[in-house]
């Protein structure tokens, strides 16, 4: 299992530049902030010995959404944005709300019996990719089928949204 | 030591900060941003409670890392299409703000 | 489990998919005219159809991912009917991609199957996301118009933030119960005390369907999206995705959350999702048919409608058991086709006057006695009454609530419910009044909305349903509590 010290500095790392997304001016500071982010996330993963996941998140979102993003603001050349003047009740209504929102969730995982118990230890050898990988040819087929279908949805759709209609 | 209760902690704010960041941002692009957040919230705590759900052999159960899986895969394809969202309302518009939608009123 | 099994079981869907990939294929030859890419549409949904009736009568794959019963079958019936009837409705579209339209709107329809078909509850968010991504797409399709990008920009940014609520509570579900089956989850929340957190889980779960069904308070999209997206879209929306995520929502709470019932009777109120339902009801009926009052365009009336109508709906699962399911499954049926009537109505209204606001309505019975016929037809059963088939509908509702609960504990819902079918009555009849008694001079010189042939007999077939259904409401009725069985 993960050191505490180790588990604290990737779950800093992950909310602080989780918040640095959200307060960021910039869109492109937001989006690296968001690979920073995902990284720790990604540690996160591999500490709960799930590698695979781990794997997955930085090459899917470091390496695919990212991109795509980066690409979007430079395509439609997105600058940080003027100073406007903030709704001072829209936000602190919002703020408001996230808050109590949070305090819900923290007084309820508080009071949950299993939370507070320590992960039981694994075997020495678990093998995730292979476990991971033949749950998805077996028990997940038919889901795995289906997500072709969601991905020619997403491709149809990216194509006719947004090509330049020749007149 | 940490315990199962310290991740899904640290999953619950990262949900309130990417649901945060979709009420108060008004640009889209980062609104975006912030319901990966939420997405991501979601998947930390799903491989936690894997983690922490032992199945009969010792290992941890598998199926929710799969469900991890095909959520990441379904994000990839959600930011993809509403980008393309984007692209065409800034052909139209030349705007990714939401403040600047004012064209339909409640 | 062999692929060949697989392919059989799930034989409509497949039918489904391969269609699309005619069409799309069909699309890259021919950019003239649609009629072609329909055809092809509607003989796969014809295919697919047929292959519903082969199924065998009931299988479970995989824990429940692919569940085949009566009622799946019934209600994938439905969901191809509800996409035939819209298909037949597309002809007019503006934009020149009419094979990727066409695409879509059969990619939702294998959405729609999917939820409907599936008890577990992967599957259950990946349909709901394919439906979901299908639908934003639909919506933004005429994307020279702008008003139609950012309903759909705006149903995305709403729907995405639902589906992560959906998504967290589901994570929560799972670590409470270690399963995503409905029926296991059911079992091993049977014994356990209601911890918070699960409550907690439960709640976001259901804001995700909440979402779906368009309930206040989590309807802002629906107006925007009813009026500004392409008709036939605006009506798929409204009807197809309504009716899966009743079957859906309905499943999920009375099969997986069984346990946690609760009680919204009013002595007798226990924490569940029964008191959590009764109150988005209250909530959407009070709002829906409030805000309708004041609207002058219609279809932004029928999003309000549609707002209070979820509220009604939600009724037969506040009731719970297999009375009050089949009430809402019936409601939900007989409203998604009237609905889309009543947008082909208002579609061919747009196309003729340019918009649809009320007062394009003016002198319709004169110009047009057949739409004027049609929408009456369609208004009438929406406002509840008799002999139509939303006032069986409304009926089988409330009196389901009334004998639940114990003691008349609903009253006060479907008191409530009566209150607001009384208020929608007057702005369903001022539709009505501006369409037969108003006459303005200046319309009475536009031509007759030109309406081909196959379009009026699909309003006439949707009318004569909603008139059917409500002299013989029978004739589904017992069908769906056979298949409840």
């Amino acid at each position: 299992m993960i050191p505490p010290f180790l588990f604290w500095t990737f779950a800093l790392l992950l909310l602080v530049f989780g918040a640095a997304v959200v307060l960021n001016r910039n869109p492109i500071a937001s989006a690296l902030s968001l690979v920073i982010s995902f990284i720790a996330l990604s540690a996160l993963f591999m500490s709960l010995d799930a590698f695979f996941i781990g794997i997955m998140q930085v090459l899917v979102y470091a390496g695919a959404v990212m991109v795509l993003f980066l690409f979007i603001i430079m395509l439609l050349d997105l600058r940080a944005e003027e100073r406007r003047k903030i709704n001072v009740v829209a936000t602190t209504g919002g703020a408001l709300v996230a808050l109590a929102f949070f305090a819900q969730l923290y007084l309820v995982i508080g009071q949950l019996r299993i939370a507070s118990q320590p992960f039981a230890p694994l075997p020495p050898k678990t093998d995730d990719v292979r476990n991971v990988g033949a749950l998805l040819f077996s028990n997940f087929n038919l889901p795995f089928q289906i997500i072709g279908v969601l991905v020619l949805v997403a491709t149809v759709g990216v194509i006719v949204l947004s090509k330049r209609e020749l007149r | 030591m940490v315990t199962l209760g310290d991740y899904l902690v640290v999953s619950g704010l990262l949900f309130t900060i990417g649901f945060a960041g979709v009420m108060l941002r008004r640009n889209i692009i980062i609104i975006f941003m912030s319901l990966e957040l939420m997405l991501n919230a979601a998947n930390l705590s799903l491989v936690a409670f894997s983690r922490a759900r032992l199945g009969p052999n010792g290992l941890p159960d598998y199926n929710a890392q799969v469900f991890v899986f095909f959520i990441i895969t379904v994000a990839a394809a959600e930011v993809a299409v509403g980008l393309a969202i984007i692209v065409a309302l800034y052909r139209a518009r030349q705007t990714t703000h939401v403040e600047d939608i004012s064209t339909l009123k409640f | 489990m062999s692929y060949l099994q697989l392919l059989r079981l799930a034989s409509p869907e497949t039918v489904v998919v391969v269609t699309t990939l005619v069409v799309l294929a069909i699309g890259l030859r021919n950019r003239q005219s649609p009629g072609l890419n329909i055809l092809v549409a509607v003989l796969g949904l014809a295919g697919a159809c047929a292959a519903v009736f082969m199924l065998p009568r009931s299988a479970v794959l995989f824990a429940g991912m692919l569940v085949i019963s009566p009622l799946t079958s019934l209600f994938k019936v439905i969901c191809l009917l509800l996409a035939f009837f819209t298909l037949l409705m597309a002809r007019n579209l503006s934009s020149r991609n009419h094979a990727e339209y066409v695409g879509m709107i059969l990619l939702a329809t294998i959405g729609l199957m999917l939820l409907v078909g599936s008890e577990e509850l992967l599957m259950i968010f990946i349909g709901l996301e394919l439906l979901g991504l299908s639908l934003y797409v639909l919506a933004a399709f005429e994307k020279h118009d702008i008003r139609a990008v950012e309903a759909g920009l705006k149903y995305f940014l709403f729907g995405s933030t639902a589906s992560a609520f959906t998504l967290f509570g589901i994570s929560i579900l799972y670590g409470m119960s270690g399963t995503t089956a409905l029926a296991a989850i059911a079992q091993k929340l049977a014994g356990m005390p209601i911890e918070p957190l699960l409550a907690a889980g439960v709640v976001m779960t259901l804001i995700g369907f909440a979402f779906k069904i368009a309930a206040a308070p989590f309807h802002l999209w629906a107006p925007d999206a009813y009026q500004a997206a392409p008709v036939t879209s605006a009506a798929f929306i409204a009807s197809g995705s309504k009716v899966a995520s009743f079957v859906v929502l309905g499943k999920i709470v009375l099969i997986g959350l069984a346990p946690l019932h609760g009680s919204a009777g009013w002595h007798a109120m226990a924490g569940g999702w029964m008191p959590l339902l009764a109150v988005l009801a209250a909530l959407s009926i009070v709002i829906g048919n409030f805000v309708a009052l004041v609207q002058t365009n219609v279809r932004r009336l029928l999003a309000y409608s549609a707002v209070a109508h979820a509220g009604y709906t939600l009724l037969g699962l506040v009731a719970g058991g297999r009375e009050g399911f089949s009430a809402t499954l019936f409601y939900t049926t007989i409203y998604a086709l009237t609905l889309l009537g009543a947008f082909g109505v208002v579609g061919a209204v747009r196309r003729e006057m340019g918009n649809d606001d009320i007062r394009d309505f003016c002198g319709l019975s004169r110009r047009a006695p057949l739409l004027a016929g049609c929408m009456a037809i369609f208004m009438l059963s929406l406002a509840g009454l008799p002999p139509l088939a939303g006032f069986f509908g409304k009926f089988y509702l409330f009196s389901a609530a009334l004998r639940a609960g114990g003691n008349h504990g609903l009253l006060w819902l479907v008191a409530l419910a009566l209150f607001g079918s009384l208020i929608s009555l007057y702005y369903y009849l001022i539709v009505l009044k501006v369409i037969f008694v108003d006459a303005k001079q200046e319309t009475a010189a536009v031509a007759a909305p030109q309406l081909d042939l196959l379009q009026r007999a699909t309003l006439l077939a949707l009318a004569g349903a909603i008139v059917l259904f409500g002299i013989m409401p029978q004739t589904l009725v017992s069908r769906i509590l056979a298949a409840l069985a």
